[in-house]
């Protein structure tokens, strides 16, 4: 079907309705109309496009990264694009496309809801039945750019994720556009399916009006209901809107949000809580069945319940939830006991002997003052969580696309503070667990809360970061959002709003709800609250955040973030008079029956508490003084030690390439032995009474799992190669320091890693030798110009390589 | 906001366009290498040539292909190792380098030039001699090899080849011939492995493919890279360039040829020919005619012959029902040997033809080669000697297209 202009003049009333039109009415018109080629600038070019017609290629107007509605583009770049072509807002516009005129019609769709005034066709069969009877060119037109002005209509029959939900619940039609068979795989509850080829003959023409109308009839779809259309990246819903809105019907809208989004939010299969019923019950089959039972994708969801697949396939990295990072002693044992017994490698690798620092059943503690234990087996599974269950330890949403371990300032309670935020970070994670819509947002939301006046929460580098501030004598938080660390850096900005204690759960309900909204159309890479915080500003971020919010947003007085505390490692003093015990555990990682110990000496001489800190490390609460010497003395506690080397003290890294299927060189034996090795040398050099603590962070690759951007030394996995040898290297960064907002600078990419440690051991001295009084490293290598670092980086020695090829970890 | 928390001068090598750039606080080293540095320089400004070494070198399984556009894609994170770069022909890999340290480390004194056909049923079902494909199919029955990585035409799509595993003398028949786009092999392999259910978990394979897809292959071996590590021999298919199945097709429709109808295409001689199944002639053309169909990238590549090759093959300069064979190192020799039984080969003491294509491709290549052709140059090229010989070209890096980027899944 292709209709004349008679039938179009006859609706031409609505200027902005998109007709369908046949290639003869093309030829008649082609003086009157601009016709616009949606293909690839190569196609266009070198395979010949109609006479006269301008390029606009589908993939300059279909922008998934921009915050603008849905997949539609910028409206400036839009503007731009047009204005470029020489296209007038008043311009008649005839789309052509190969596809079937998918891209076509999503052309006429964008140009329609950004307000083009012009009339707005669609050539049936597309270039293809164009070249049945006419020859294309390789002529260029000639193009008078214009300037071409775009803005959403007030009117854009898009639609949002609750529109659509109202909509499946029965105010309109929702018709899925996609083939019967992803509708049989998965379709929102009440959809009708029409899937937009289906409107085509073999020939890729529309079919006639009375097929049509069958089609349509049979469905349910009439002139007088409201339309929702849907499909999966919002190209053939627009070809099926372009069809509708040419046959006269009015009401047709269509959503542009994932489908992926939508599904996960309301599918049993995201369900935290129902994922993990399903998995004790099927565990006891192992490894093999999870995705025949459980459907391919189960090891992504997976992650919803604290299950991730290591690099040794069949077995499981299980992390686990501890919010502010508090433990009792009972959990504490009850975890090291689990490490000991679940966490252990088979035979053929290693066994017993896996690791050559920390031989089997060792735990890691994580940076987020979570905890994480590898080689876990699946038929382990509702052991594990039997025993979670009797000390109140979960994995629900340890990790996955929602709220992440929150993280709290480890003293919390102790004294020196503003709030005790144990209660609010319980809290806080607690809104979250078990909510199926909160479980499953665009991407991971990361919350901090500290009472302290040090920081502790490390709120520039969360999403949602709050500090302690006062409101007219009351005591509550200040708010920073939009910070992060991986794929462009980010430190969190203070939104400089007040907020009371009771109210922090409800912020970050808030801000996970504005994510999903407005997180739900973007790219996935650039996903997280942070973009969302860029692309609109502060203000407008704030005000949209209010909307969201069940309370009013008033500013606050004062905010008392101090100073930056960089760790808990030593003995200090609590408000009650008792002490808290800081122990070192180098790049976190320490034997379960080693933690059971620690979690024994908290009952014995503390008040039965552990907490896990940020740097890696563990602290020890309410230790009277009549108990701090044996506390002291305990073995154990020259293992980790309340006063380490420097090194060790300052060592954090992610699980690397032990584990991780993505880390380029392998970071937890390597950290400890270097950690080790450092310290020996700073003995030996007398650096070690002069240094407190140097803090180098190593990630085994580019992301920052170990949070590199804050260490004084950065490191992150690489490669090296050059003519003749490839070997694993690191990239060197100095540096950070949240104290001042700063990041490490990146100075030399792929160093090989084994002339790290003499990187370090220059780069320190260095420092000690120039440094003036007070200065701090951070400042001292801001204070040093880059290329004098970077000699000192790059110019050591020349390091030992090892030979070609040895693709040693 | 504080002094540091305001943008710095952005030292990103991006060229624009994505949103990712506005929040740069931390410059990334000199030097270092994203995927998306990749995607600028090559894929996005249409230099790719499908070769699928960036797919193979990838440590973290990171890049797969687009099933659409039959280009590399990000699948999951990328962790900013630079492997890719590095093994890239069109970017970060001096594939010149590559064959000079060919020559100087692998190749025999002097290469072996034959003029070759199959003695047997693999005569008929080859594009030319049939010789890759008897070779292959002696080894394969012999033992000394598991199987081999070559391409068939797909059911779905007339014309469009796909990469396969042949395992046996059989599959090997049913994918005689030449198929005219990439199919990605390479970067297929294990993919491949883990469907084919081998009995050895230490498999050897060939690898057929154009000489590009060897460069890659072989200088991922000679770092002793574990994705080259299943294949024990390499056979190139001498090329001059190779073509994007989409505009191809449409290009033999303007042409009035029915893509259903074609049964197989040669290049031969500067034409380019279709034949119906019955042997019939659809179609010759002057290859240039389709210059619009070929894939940009190839313009840039001056090897002809497969110069990485343990073995290479071709039509020029035989005749027809012939293969013009290259045997260039030890273990192409062995296999060479081993498969004497299936092959008819005549030496050939000067392939005058084969010499001057060669030539003529070379000296072409290096005319549209943006950057110096130096074969005694370092192997690696990094990002900012790149730029420097490509801005402002009409090869220059283009800015990622979000619409482009594959929505990933994979997150931690
Ligand atoms: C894109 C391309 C362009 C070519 N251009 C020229 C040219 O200009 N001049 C010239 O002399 N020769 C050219 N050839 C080589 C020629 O077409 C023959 O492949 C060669 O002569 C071998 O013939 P044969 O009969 O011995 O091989 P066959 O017995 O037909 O065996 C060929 C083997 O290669 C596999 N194969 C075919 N195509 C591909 C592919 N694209 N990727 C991976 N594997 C593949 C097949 O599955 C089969 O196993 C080209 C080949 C290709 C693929
Ligand atoms: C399978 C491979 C991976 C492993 C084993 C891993 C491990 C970890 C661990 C143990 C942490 C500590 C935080 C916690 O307890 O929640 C962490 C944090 C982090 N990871 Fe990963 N990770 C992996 C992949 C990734 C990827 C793909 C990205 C990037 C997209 C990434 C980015 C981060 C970031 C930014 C942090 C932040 C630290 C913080 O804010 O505290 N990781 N990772
Ligand atoms: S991880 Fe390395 S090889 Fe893979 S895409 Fe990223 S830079 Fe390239
Ligand atoms: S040319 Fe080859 S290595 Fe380079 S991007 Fe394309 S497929 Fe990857
Ligand atoms: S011409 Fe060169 S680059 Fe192109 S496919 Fe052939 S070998 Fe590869």
């Amino acid at each position: 079907m292709a209709i004349g202009p008679t039938n179009e003049e006859a609706r031409s009333t609505v200027t902005e309705t998109p007709t369908v039109v046949s290639p003869a009415w093309l030829e008649t018109h082609c003086e009157t109309v601009t016709v616009v080629d949606v293909r690839d600038r190569r196609e266009y070019e070198d395979l010949g496009h109609v006479p006269d017609a301008v390029n606009v290629p589908a993939d300059r107007f279909r922008d998934p990264s921009s915050v603008a509605a849905g997949k539609l583009p910028d409206p400036d770049a839009f503007a731009d694009l047009l204005g470029e072509r020489g296209i007038d807002s008043g311009d008649s516009l005839v789309a052509v496309g190969d596809e079937n005129g998918v891209l076509a019609a999503r052309f006429l769709l964008t140009a329609s809801v950004y307000g083009h005034e012009g009339e707005l066709y669609l050539l049936d069969g597309g270039l293809e039945a164009w070249r049945e009877e006419h020859e294309l060119t390789t002529q260029a037109p000639a193009l008078e750019p214009t300037s071409y002005e775009a803005e959403l209509r007030d009117d854009a029959p898009i639609v949002d994720r609750q529109a659509v939900e109202a909509a499946a619940e029965g105010d309109a039609v929702v018709v899925d556009t996609r083939t019967p068979a992803e509708y049989d795989q998965s379709h929102i509850p009440g959809a009708v399916q029409l899937g937009w080829e289906a409107l085509l003959d073999d020939a890729g023409r529309l079919k006639p009006d009375d097929e049509l109308e069958d089609l349509l009839t049979e469905r349910g779809i009439s002139r007088d209901e409201r339309i929702v259309l849907y499909c999966n990246t919002a190209r053939r819903l627009s070809h099926t809107y372009v069809v509708l809105r040419s046959l006269g019907y009015g009401d047709v809208r269509f959503y542009e949000g994932s489908l992926t989004d939508w599904l996960r939010a309301n599918s049993p299969d995201w369900d935290p809580i129902q994922l993990y019923e399903n998995v004790r019950e099927v565990a006891s089959n192992g490894f093999e069945a999870l995705p025949r039972e459980l459907g391919e994708d189960v090891f992504g969801r997976l992650h919803l319940i604290g299950l991730y697949t290591q690099r040794q396939e069949g077995y499981f990295m299980l992390r686990t939830k501890v919010p502010g990072g508090i433990l009792t002693a009972e959990q504490a044992r009850a975890f090291g006991e689990i490490a000991e017994e679940f966490a252990t490698a088979p035979e053929e690798h290693g066994g017993s002997e896996q690791n050559p620092v920390h031989g089997d059943g060792f735990l890691d503690v994580t940076t987020r003052q979570g905890l994480q234990l590898h080689w876990i087996r699946i038929e382990d599974m509702p052991e594990i969580w039997d025993r979670y269950d009797e000390v109140g330890l979960t994995t629900i949403q340890a990790s996955g696309n929602t709220l992440r371990n929150v993280v709290a300032c480890p003293a919390a309670g102790l004294g020196d503070e503003t709030i005790d935020v144990r209660p609010i970070a319980e809290r806080v994670a607690d809104r979250f667990e078990g909510d199926r819509e909160l479980a499953n947002l665009p991407r991971k939301l990361k919350v901090s809360v500290a009472g302290c006046h040090e920081n502790c929460g490390r709120a520039e580098i969360q999403d949602l970061g709050f500090t302690p501030a006062i409101k007219g004598g009351r005591d509550g938080f200040a708010v920073k959002v939009g910070g992060g660390l991986s794929d462009g850096p980010r430190a969190a900005t203070d939104l400089g709003i007040f907020v009371e204690p009771n109210q922090v759960a409800d912020l970050s309900e808030a801000a996970a709800k504005l994510f999903i909204d407005h997180g739900s159309y973007l790219d996935t890479a650039v996903n997280r609250l942070r973009f969302i915080v860029a692309e609109y500003g502060v203000d407008a971020f704030r005000d949209e955040l209010e909307r969201y919010a069940p309370f009013a947003f008033e500013p606050y007085d004062e905010a008392f973030t101090t100073d930056y505390r960089g760790d808990h490692v030593g003995v200090h003093e609590q408000d009650d008079g008792t002490s808290y015990v800081g122990v070192n555990i180098p790049t976190g990682r320490i034997g379960g029956d080693e933690f059971a110990e620690l979690a024994a000496l908290a009952e014995e001489y503390g008040s039965g508490q552990l907490r896990l800190t940020p740097n890696q490390n563990v602290v020890l609460t309410g230790v009277p003084d009549a108990s701090l010497e044996a506390l002291q003395d305990e073995p154990l506690l020259s293992t980790y030690s309340p006063d380490p080397g420097p090194f060790s003290r300052g060592i954090v890294t992610c699980t690397g390439r032990e584990f991780c299927k993505y880390g380029v060189v392998e970071t937890k034996g390597r950290g400890y032995r270097w950690a080790k090795g450092l310290d020996e040398w700073a003995e030996e050099t007398g650096l070690a009474d002069a240094l407190e603590t140097v803090r180098v962070h190593m990630s085994g690759c580019s992301a920052s799992c170990a949070q590199p951007q804050i260490a004084d030394v950065g490191l992150r996995g690489e490669v090296y190669r050059d003519d003749y040898e490839s070997t694993r290297a690191a990239d060197v960064g100095l540096g950070g320091d949240l104290e001042n907002d700063a990041f490490v600078d990146w100075l030399v990419g792929s160093v090989p890693i084994d002339g790290i440690p003499s990187v370090i051991e220059r780069t320190v001295r260095a420092y000690e030798i120039d440094r003036e009084d007070g200065e701090s490293f951070a400042d001292w290598t801001r204070r040093m110009p880059d290329t004098e670092l970077r000699r000192l980086v790059a110019e050591g020695p020349e390091p030992n390589r090892p030979v070609v090829g040895t693709e040693v970890s | 906001m504080s002094k540091s928390n305001q943008p710095r001068i952005p030292e990103t090598k991006g060229v624009g366009g994505d949103p990712r750039e506005r929040l740069e606080d931390v410059a990334d080293p000199p030097g270092k290498i994203w995927f998306r540095d990749l995607d600028e320089a090559v894929i996005e400004a249409d230099r790719c040539i499908q070769c699928a070494s960036c797919v193979a070198a990838c440590p973290s399984d990171s890049i797969g292909i687009d099933e659409a556009e039959g280009r590399p894609t990000l699948v999951r994170m990328c962790t900013g190792c630079s492997r890719c770069w590095d093994f890239c022909p069109r970017s970060g890999l001096r594939y010149e380098r590559v064959l000079e340290f060919a020559a100087e480390e692998r190749a025999l004194e002097e290469p072996a030039i034959y003029a070759a056909k199959a003695s047997d049923d693999a005569a008929a079902a080859g594009q030319d001699g049939g010789v890759v494909t008897a070779l292959l199919a002696e080894l394969v029955e012999a033992g000394e090899l598991d199987g081999a990585v070559v391409a068939r035409e797909r059911d779905d799509d007339p014309l469009r080849g796909e990469a396969f595993l042949a395992t046996s003398r059989t599959e090997l028949l049913e994918a005689g011939g030449s198929i005219y786009n990439q199919t990605m092999g390479l970067g297929q392999v294990d993919d491949l492995l883990a469907d084919a259910d081998l009995e050895t978990d230490d498999p050897d394979l060939a690898l057929v493919g154009t000489p590009c897809t060897i460069q890659g292959v072989t200088a991922l071996d000679r770092y002793d890279n574990p994705a080259a590590d299943p294949i024990a021999l390499t056979v190139a298919l001498m090329c001059t360039r190779s073509f994007e199945h989409g505009r191809l097709v449409s290009r033999l429709a303007e042409f009035d040829v029915d893509p259903e109808a074609v049964d197989g295409l040669d290049v031969s001689g500067g034409t380019l020919y279709a034949y119906d199944a019955d042997g019939g002639e659809l179609l010759a053309e002057d290859v240039d005619a389709f210059g619009a169909a070929g894939l940009r990238g190839c313009d840039e590549c001056t090897d002809f012959v497969g110069g990485a090759a343990d073995v290479s093959a071709g039509s020029v300069g035989t005749a027809d029902g012939e293969t013009t064979i290259v045997v260039r190192t030890e273990t192409g020799a062995r296999a060479w040997d081993a498969a004497a039984a299936a092959l008819e080969a005549t030496a050939v003491e000067r392939p005058e033809t084969l010499e001057k294509l060669s030539a003529w491709n070379r000296r072409r290549a290096e005319s549209i080669l943006p950057r110096e052709f130096d074969p005694e140059g370092e192997v690696g090229i990094t990002y900012e000697q790149h730029l420097e010989a490509y801005d402002g070209t009409d090869r220059e890096p283009e800015p990622l297209n979000p619409a482009r980027v594959h929505q990933y899944e994979e997150w931690c």
